[in-house]
């Protein structure tokens, strides 16, 4: 399988289909058929944005018996985390870290 | 060839949940300084010291890691203290350079107020970026290097 990527992410969710099954799935996981009920479109093509929010490691989804189950993961999110903590200038991470020293420092 | 120089000013606004004293002293105290400004410091080839008064300098050198765009270049940078008011400012000008060369210069501003309880610090950064600064270039080097990390990792 294809490893998650930024571009990956970043693809899955510029779609407005696909960011409305994330946020769909915040709460809690959904079986397939649940998930597609408001779209008017196809199994398939449901099936299809799946797959996209799979490969970027936003949502896996798992058989059991008959039912298969969407349910959100933490792989994709983490790499959108990571390049936002990117974004953050030096100084920022400084002050950041800054607090930190702070909080653990009892003696000065 | 030289290319013009880019100009940027940004301010940063931070309130710690401390007094005005302590947030100040971190600034002041090189070993507490260090732990912040100079997270990697003590490592092979990394080196921090400051000398905390109008007209000292303060010193940073570091040696960039395997996980960034450039790995074994040495980073480094001068300041000199332009004015220090305890517990209400510190201003200082300082450059950074990698192997050496300059790539940019800066005028940092810190101001410290009270805040309820803790303590408002403002950074006013204003800089002049060289040719070969940290650039949208470096920026997507340095952002390939960390989700190809990522990528081990996961």
């Amino acid at each position: 399988m294809t490893e998650p990527t930024a571009a990956r992410v970043f693809q899955a969710l510029a779609d407005s289909t696909r960011r409305d099954m994330v946020e769909r799935l915040t709460d809690h996981a959904l079986s397939v058929s649940a998930l597609a009920a408001p779209y008017e479109m196809s199994l398939t093509a449901v099936g299809q944005h799946l797959a996209i929010l799979e490969a970027a490691g936003l949502v896996v989804t798992q058989k059991s018996g008959r039912v298969r189950t969407c349910a959100l993961t933490r792989t994709g999110f983490d790499i959108l985390e990571g390049w936002l903590k990117a974004r953050r200038s030096p100084w920022e991470k400084h002050l950041d870290r800054l607090g930190d020293v702070l909080d653990d420092d009892h003696t000065i | 060839m030289t290319s013009p120089i880019v100009h940027h000013t940004f301010v940063i606004e931070k309130t710690y949940p401390h007094a005005v004293t302590k947030v100040y002293a971190a600034f002041a105290d090189p070993t507490t300084k260090a732990r912040w400004f100079a997270p990697g410091h003590p490592q092979p080839g990394a080196t921090f010291e400051s000398d905390f008064r109008v007209g000292g300098q303060e010193r940073l050198t570091s040696i960039m890691g395997d996980n960034t765009p450039f790995p074994g270049a040495v980073l480094s940078s001068q300041a000199l203290y332009l004015d220090i008011v305890a517990d209400r400012r510190i201003v200082m000008g300082s450059n950074m350079m990698m192997n050496g060369t300059p790539f940019s210069g800066s005028l940092v501003s810190f101001e410290f107020e009270a805040a309820g309880d803790g303590t408002r610090l403002t950074c006013t950064h204003q800089g002049a970026f060289f040719e070969n600064a940290d650039g949208p270039q470096m920026r997507e080097d340095g952002w390939r290097h960390l989700l190809d990390r990522l990528g081990e990792t996961i």
